[in-house]
């Protein structure tokens, strides 16, 4: 474990020179001061009024869900790779029916859109154009009927 | 692929593997060793933080230049300590802790991106082997047999300080910020690893060292060229969008998130994450030309005395700088992705690639012909992998969601959209 010992040390070092750096700057910078604009959430100016949000579009956590297949085939793959020219054969043809298994369901993921970003492409596909009807029924929380049906449709 | 015919090739990997490790420790710790290994640790810590520092003046002297601009010129000569002058700018600087930051969580998140960026460094060899008085050492920090797993390890921890950092400031740009990183970053990671597979395979081993020391022989023993090119490419780009450079740099996108996942942190802390994203900028150059330039691999002019021990270190040093004016003119030349183009760039062009590289080599390495063989499958993976983008691409139009702008449901009227829910709710009733 000899060997470890530098990374231990510069870990150390790192540690000191970030927790110094804070004891610095809060001996030579200004006292706090805070007021309720300083510590705002920034949005360039302007005052917020919506919590930052809670939820995000499932994609993401789909692709990190994918990552996991990733993750544990290079897992699996780094012992192979060392001692590779020692099994050579078997080896080869192992890892190609592992990889090969890993594909399959790749495909499988590509073939059903999992991993395909952005829903602009779909909404672009046969929206009607807009009108001044069409808008205030979309923004308005109880609309009107539309006055000229033909028009917004 | 000279060595893979070199029957002797697979002995010498076995011996590399069994004398992995700095021969520093080879009788114990006394405390010349402790003295040698603090003496080791305190040069890279220094020199990576100057060498930060000229790394943010030569990136903005250069982008200057490429855009006919003159750059920092007043703080000592050409502007050369205008980074220090910033730095110290920043201590006297207040340190905010914005009201609706997780405020453990916000001030270890700097701590979390700085910690790795350093930590990567100790296992890039930097020169060769040198022996001062009754000790033979590395030029390298640590030798460890892990190698190059602690990078990409410590490269996995970088992702907590910019994911933590936005989640924790309680602010919505940070907080796109950082989930756009953190989906980035691990999207390139399996691109990455496996790219660092296929180093490993030809290479034998996980030590840095090692992986050197497997491609010294030639210029032509280089991974980059044993490897075919296509591997140095992958890792090149994977390892650009890791570090969040342009034009991979979508995390902070200046004109859309101020300034992505540390725009709540002032003073100091801001100071850290710059240091920490330079610095990874620096170390990833150096890793690059570990994996694949043969690290201080170079000519030696032997007539000059002593040049065996410093003409390795300048080797090394040049081959990074190159590194490191690529990634400025990357900055410079190219502009930043669309996020749906770096997801497809990175999971259904890069991962399939590297991993079809991956069996083509380790194919190669058995027998040519099984390569050769390999290469034709992988042709043909090609083509299913085309006809599932083309089917993937229709399943996108089945899957609309939202009906036309003016025939959504619930915008017509209260009562509509109440018995669209019972609907819903008999739906849902049915099978039970």
């Amino acid at each position: 474990m000899d060997q470890y010992l530098p990374i231990v040390l510069l870990l150390g070092l790192g540690l000191l020179f970030a927790a110094g750096s804070f004891v610095g700057s809060s001996l030579l910078g200004p006292a706090k001061k805070p007021t309720g604009a300083k510590i705002a959430p920034y949005e360039c100016g302007i005052v917020p009024d919506h919590e930052p949000p809670q939820r995000f579009p499932v994609r993401f956590y789909l692709v990190a869900m994918i990552f996991i297949i990733f993750d544990i085939e290079i897992v699996f793959l780094y012992p192979w790779a060392v001692i590779f020219r020692e099994i050579r054969v078997f080896g080869f043809v192992e890892v190609l029916v592992f990889a090969v298994v890993v594909f399959v369901a790749f495909l499988f993921l590509i073939s059903n859109g999992a991993l395909n970003w952005g829903p602009a492409k779909r909404l672009s596909e046969g929206m009607p154009s807009r009108t001044s009807d069409s808008t205030i029924l979309r923004i308005t929380a109880t609309p009107s009927p539309p006055t000229s049906p033909e028009r917004a449709a | 692929m000279r060595s893979l015919l070199d029957p002797t090739a697979h002995l010498r990997t076995l011996g590399a593997l069994a004398s992995s490790g700095d021969p520093l420790f080879v009788h114990g710790l006394n405390w010349q060793v402790w003295l040698i290994v603090a003496i080791k640790v305190l040069v890279a810590f220094s020199a990576l933080l100057v060498s930060v520092m000229l790394m943010i003046w030569f990136e903005r002297k250069v982008i200057s230049d490429m855009q006919s601009r003159i750059g920092p010129n007043r703080a000592g000569p050409w502007g050369l300590l205008q980074t220090m002058a910033d730095g110290i700018k920043l201590f006297f600087k207040e340190d905010l802790l914005p009201e609706r930051a997780d405020s453990f969580v916000f001030k270890l998140a700097p701590y979390l991106s700085l910690i790795p960026a350093l930590l990567i460094f100790t296992v890039v060899p930097v020169g060769g082997v040198i022996t001062v008085g009754s000790h033979t050492f590395e030029l390298q920090v640590a030798d460890p047999p892990i190698g190059i797993l602690f990078v990409l390890a410590m490269s996995s921890i970088a992702v907590y300080g910019v994911m933590l950092a936005g989640w924790s400031s309680g602010s919505k740009y940070p907080l796109l910020g950082s989930v756009r990183a953190s989906a980035q970053m691990i999207s390139y990671e399996a691109a990455l690893g496996m790219t660092v597979v296929t180093v490993v395979l030809i290479s034998g081993s996980l030590s840095t060292r090692a992986i050197v020391d497997s491609q010294a022989a030639a210029f032509w023993d280089w991974n980059l060229i044993r490897l075919g090119f296509l591997p140095f490419i992958f890792f090149m780009i994977a390892i650009t969008a890791e570090l969040t450079r342009p034009p991979f740099d979508l995390t902070e996108a200046e004109s859309e998130l101020v300034g992505g996942f540390h725009t709540e942190y002032s003073s100091i802390r801001f100071a850290l994450f710059f240091l920490a994203e330079f610095m990874n900028t620096i170390t990833m150059s150096a890793v690059v030309v570990t994996l694949f330039f043969g690290g201080p691999d170079g000519p030696i002019p032997r007539f000059i005395p002593t040049a065996e021990i410093w003409m390795p270190v300048v080797w090394f040093l040049l081959k990074v700088l190159v590194f490191l004016f690529i990634y400025v003119w990357f900055r410079a030349a190219l502009p930043r992705f669309r996020y749906d183009q770096l997801m497809d760039l990175g999971w259904k062009r890069l991962i399939p690639m590297t991993l079809g590289w991956l069996m083509i080599v380790a194919a190669i390495v058995v027998w040519h012909w099984w390569g050769l063989l390999v290469a034709v499958g992988v042709v043909a993976a090609a083509v299913l992998l085309n006809r599932a983008f083309a089917v993937g691409a229709t399943r996108e139009e089945e899957h609309a969601i939202l009906p036309p702008v003016g025939q959504r449901v619930w915008a017509l009227s209260a009562s509509d959209s109440g018995s669209d829910v019972d609907a819903e709710r008999g739906d849902e009733g049915g099978p039970r």
